[in-house]
């Protein structure tokens, strides 16, 4: 259907909005950051750089910025709903970030991300379709509470791969802006191909995009910024809601099938949620010559990078851009699912 | 392409999880009539449980099975750190 001037301006603005408010307020409130200490060790370099953390906050308000523009321009309780549970995931993780929570304990407080935007429901009786759409073989058969539960539980499953994705300079950033990317070109498909799908649905996904594209100039290799887990539980939970709102939630788990697997391996490495401070030996570690090395260690945990590093060592720099071409074939599997679900 | 063989368990890893969703959604869940009877209902509870724990163990045995074979090609040539 065609669009009119002020549609396209509420998309415009939706993207412009998160991107310009990042690019000019992250660097204010990294001088902050390091002003008051809050700085980590980026432990992947010898000597270790100190890099301020959490910029989640600021992540977070850029994101809230462009659904209020969608929200009021659009007139949708669909950004409202993905701003709720977003909003659960951004508290769990700066307190995450400031007190450290349990291996355990983050999960379960996640679940509460997950129920915010779900309760939104009662008001907005089409938030979601109880059903998912596969390619070629159209809907399955619609199961409220079913669906329902699955959403809830998608929310924690997500916001953590999200998490475990954020090991190296500039790996969220790139994951995140490349699954939004994805998620994003889903969504608009179902716009174009589906009648009556609100636009809404299509302009809350620009805020995630912009935020992420935006980081990325502070996050990619070297870092200034890391999001903490604010920051990236945050990225998870907006783009569960995201991908559960717009309708394409098989092409969303398809572009984080990295994450997924990352989740997987490490989950059954450790055998259950284990804070990563209190892992009793790390997966990888930096030799001599400041190549990352994959763990010899027994109890190491095999996540996805030790597995890459086992072809041979890496610099981190050539790590993460391994990390970036396994999720762009997961982003051009997901964009061919988008294409034969919504197209074909 | 030394990433081939990870984004082989990648590839792996895509179906499976479509295959699984259209059998979970398709197939599973609507697996039926609902009985009346609560002995029989349980019994249709207890092997719709059953086929999605199949569902998620054989996911689970098939990517740890790729990974295994592709962790025992490399580690007898992995490289030892210098320090």
């Amino acid at each position: 259907m065609p669009l009119g001037l002020a549609d396209v301006g509420v998309l415009l603005l939706s993207f412009a909005a998160p991107f310009v408010l990042l690019l000019l307020g992250l660097p204010r409130f990294l001088g902050f950051l390091a002003r008051v200490g809050r700085v980590s060790d980026d432990v992947h370099k010898s000597p270790p750089a100190k890099v301020p953390e959490p910029a989640g906050p600021v992540l977070f308000l850029a994101a809230l910025a462009g659904e209020l523009v969608v929200a009021v321009g659009l007139h949708s309780w669909v950004p409202v709903a993905v701003v709720l549970g977003t909003s659960v995931a951004f508290v769990v993780g700066l307190w995450d970030d400031l007190y450290v929570l349990g291996g355990k304990t983050k999960p379960l407080l996640l679940v509460a991300a997950g129920l915010a935007f779900v309760s939104l429901a009662v008001i907005s009786t089409d938030l979601y379709r109880p059903e998912l759409t596969l390619p070629i073989l159209g809907d399955t058969s619609p199961h409220f509470t079913i669906y329902t539960v699955l959403a809830i539980a998608a929310f924690p499953v997500v916001a953590n791969a999200f998490n475990m994705m954020d090991a190296f300079n500039g790996e969220i950033s790139w994951f995140t802006l490349l699954t939004s990317a994805a998620l994003l070109i889903g969504v608009v498909l179902h716009y174009v191909f589906t009648p009556g799908f609100a636009l809404a649905r299509v302009a809350s996904v620009l805020p995630l995009v912009g935020v992420a594209a935006a980081f990325l100039v502070f996050n990619r290799y070297p870092s200034r910024a890391f999001d903490g887990d604010s920051g990236s539980l945050m990225f998870g939970a907006m783009f569960a809601g995201l991908a559960i709102a717009g309708g394409v939630e098989v092409a969303a788990m398809i572009a984080i099938v990295p994450a997924i697997l990352n989740s997987f391996y490490t989950l059954s490495s450790v055998r259950g949620f284990v804070e990563r401070r209190k892992m009793a030996s790390r997966p990888t570690y930096i030799g001599k010559d400041g190549l990352l090395y994959a763990s010899y260690e027994a109890g190491a945990p095999s996540t996805l990078v030790r597995l890459l590093l086992l072809d041979g060592p890496l610099s981190e720099r050539d790590l993460v851009k391994n990390i970036v071409y396994l999720t762009v074939v997961a982003f051009v599997f997901s964009v061919a699912i988008s294409v034969l679900t919504w197209v074909v | 392409m030394k990433l081939a063989p990870v984004f082989v368990i990648e590839a792996a890893a895509f179906l499976l999880i479509i295959a699984e969703t259209y059998l979970f959604f398709d197939f599973v869940v609507p697996l039926g009539p609902i009985p009346r009877n609560p002995a029989e209902y349980t019994g249709l509870a207890l092997v719709k449980l059953l086929l999605i724990a199949g569902l998620g163990i054989l996911w689970f045995v098939v990517m740890i099975g790729l990974t295994r074979l592709y962790v025992r090609s490399k580690t007898r040539t992995l490289p030892r750190p210098s320090s």
